[in-house]
């Protein structure tokens, strides 16, 4: 295989192809394969053997890190750099900080949450090599494919098996 | 998963649940209100207080439900058909609660400050109040309030379980539309209701929040119950493939999210009466923060909110029924102390002082309650098995 090649594409008849194709490939021991279609088909995560996206714990750095950060901002503002008493209350008044340190923490768990995603998904990407298909463009409607990238260990027998589980137009992509 | 046997006989609670098990439970709510009626012959004062309590939490449990059952039709929720049962079957409840509010109307005097007329012709603030809070309204008010409620819930379970035998899936639609009025009338009957029986024991005392603060505590609990009934009827053999863990994650992310809210109002309310420092206001807090009710303060922020938020925030918990089971007993524990915390120390006014009729109280009306809801699942299925979107629950999946 050439050197500038993203993978092979197949297409599918139906969501219960691609579900069933994928459950194969996986089967057959694939792992570097993705499944692109319209709408959301459940158990493709399963199918396709994704992994639970680790954004979750990105996001809750995030919410702790904006945690702290308000909190400590606070106590440290109004007891050693800027003392101000107001209505009589006392310098800590962790009850006051509660409101912004809440706030800090929903919009720094928020930025994680966005720019993890981008990061996650290798975002902003001008073009995505599957886009050079002229037969791909029907996976915004009615079209459902796989493509089995060539970074995938078994990639040399990927066209073989792409039409033992059923696939059509076998392409290969270009990077 | 669509050629699930909906045969009557899987969806029809049988043998022990609806035979033996109401028996034992009227025998126990029998026995241990008799008891408790002992001790309020002997010391009603101490003893209103217990069974205010107690009522409060039952009563929260049933209201909770009429809100869930609510919130399915307003929403048109699709997932959670094969779970409604349940809560229609605890919000008819309401009844029951209606008829158990009898005790209390005797015991007025005992429970609220504002019923001696002496000590309020000397206080001003009382006075003022007066056009409310008097003996008379308050009972009227009552009689509306379940009225209320017993239409309500009498709407929309006759609503939802004569569709099991006619099929009719014009019931549905009306009752979406009845959802949307019968919320309002439910918000505002909730937050009055509560502040009529609870609010009015510290009469100077006001919270503009107070009802939601109520509301969330109760749909936390109402959502726990759900879940552990829907365990226990599933461990006698029922639902096994109708309710699946698909559905105990959803009724997990509810209690989660509703538990999150009951901090935010919690803390709000908390909040804005720290800040202004009003002694009207303050005057409630001083209060509950007296001696030991402090520690149980504290018990709550850590335990009701604060362990459950970064315990239960996994969906893994919510996923496994064990861990599931923990978190929904735990909320429901939490929820009691939490209505302890709110009424109790209007009595206790040193310090937490638990007493025999504080658990008598709560077995002989939960006894009654429960087998109530065992009794009425003798004539009615285990899941509407006429909803129009029946089917979407049963395929429910979670992302």
């Amino acid at each position: 295989m050439s050197e500038n090649c993203f993978g092979i594409l197949a297409e599918f008849k139906s969501p219960h192809d691609l579900l069933s194709a994928a459950e194969k490939l996986r089967g057959k021991g694939y792992k570097n394969f993705d499944a692109y279609s319209p709408f959301p088909i459940h158990g493709m995560d399963e199918a396709t053997g994704i992994k639970p996206s680790i954004l979750g714990w990105i996001v809750l750095v995030g919410g702790a890190l904006g945690l702290s950060a308000g909190f400590g901002l606070q106590t440290w503002v109004s007891t050693s750099a800027y003392k101000i008493i107001v209505s009589g209350k006392p310098l800590f008044s962790y009850q006051a900080f509660v409101p912004v340190t809440f706030e800090l923490m929903v919009l720094f768990a928020a930025f994680f949450t966005v720019f993890g995603m981008f990061a996650l998904n290798k975002l902003p990407m001008h073009y995505h090599p599957l886009l050079k298909s002229k037969n791909f463009e029907s996976v915004t409607s009615h079209g459902y494919f796989i493509a089995i990238e060539s970074s995938d260990p078994q990639f040399n027998s990927a066209e073989n098996v792409l039409i033992e589980v059923g696939g059509s137009n076998i392409e290969k992509i270009e990077e | 998963m669509n050629n699930i046997d909906l045969n009557k006989n899987k969806v029809q609670l049988q043998g022990y649940l609806t035979e033996k098990l109401p028996k034992l439970l009227f025998g126990i709510g029998a026995v241990f209100l008799f008891i408790s009626f002992l001790f309020l012959y002997n010391d009603p004062h101490h003893a209103m207080f217990s069974y205010l309590n107690s009522f409060t939490f039952f009563l929260s449990l049933s209201l909770g439900a009429l809100f869930i059952v609510l919130i399915f039709y307003l929403t048109r929720a699709g997932w959670g058909i094969v779970i409604r049962r349940v809560p229609e079957n605890l919000m008819m409840n309401i009844g029951l609660m209606g008829i158990l509010f009898i005790p209390i109307l005797f015991g007025l005097h005992d429970l609220y400050h504002w019923t001696h007329l002496k000590d309020v012709a000397a206080d001003p603030i009382l006075q003022s109040k007066q056009p409310y809070l008097n003996t008379t309204f308050f009972i009227i008010r009552a009689l509306l309030f379940f009225s209320i409620w017993i239409w309500l819930t009498r709407k929309f379970f006759k609503g939802s379980t004569s569709q099991d035998s006619n099929a009719k899936p014009i019931i549905t639609a009306k009752l979406q539309k009845a959802s949307t009025y019968g919320m309002l009338i439910f918000a505002l009957s909730f937050s009055f209701g509560v502040f009529d029986w609870i609010m009015s024991l510290t009469p100077h005392w006001y919270s503009t929040i107070f009802g939601i603060y109520m509301f969330a505590g109760a749909t936390v609990c109402v959502l726990a119950t759900t879940s552990l009934l829907l365990m226990l009827i599933r461990r006698f053999g029922y639902l096994k493939d109708i309710v699946t863990i698909e559905h105990f994650h959803d009724i997990g992310k509810l209690m989660y999210g509703f538990n999150v809210f009951w901090a935010y109002i919690a803390f709000s309310q908390y909040f804005l009466i720290w800040y202004a420092n009003v002694p009207e206001e303050t005057v409630y807090y001083l209060q509950h923060f007296k001696g030991s009710w402090n520690t149980v303060a504290i018990i709550l922020a850590i335990g009701h909110f604060g362990i459950p938020f970064i315990l239960f925030m996994s969906r893994h918990v919510k996923r496994n029924l064990k861990t599931h089971c923990i978190m929904a007993i735990w909320l429901i524990l939490m929820h009691i102390l939490d209505l302890y915390w709110v009424i109790m120390p209007n009595i206790a006014k040193k310090g937490i002082h638990i007493t025999i009729p504080d658990i008598t109280c709560f077995l002989g009306i939960g006894g009654i309650y429960f087998g109530l809801f065992f009794y009425r699942f003798k004539n009615t299925l285990l899941i509407p098995i006429n909803d129009p979107r029946l089917s979407e629950s049963l395929k429910f999946q979670n992302h």
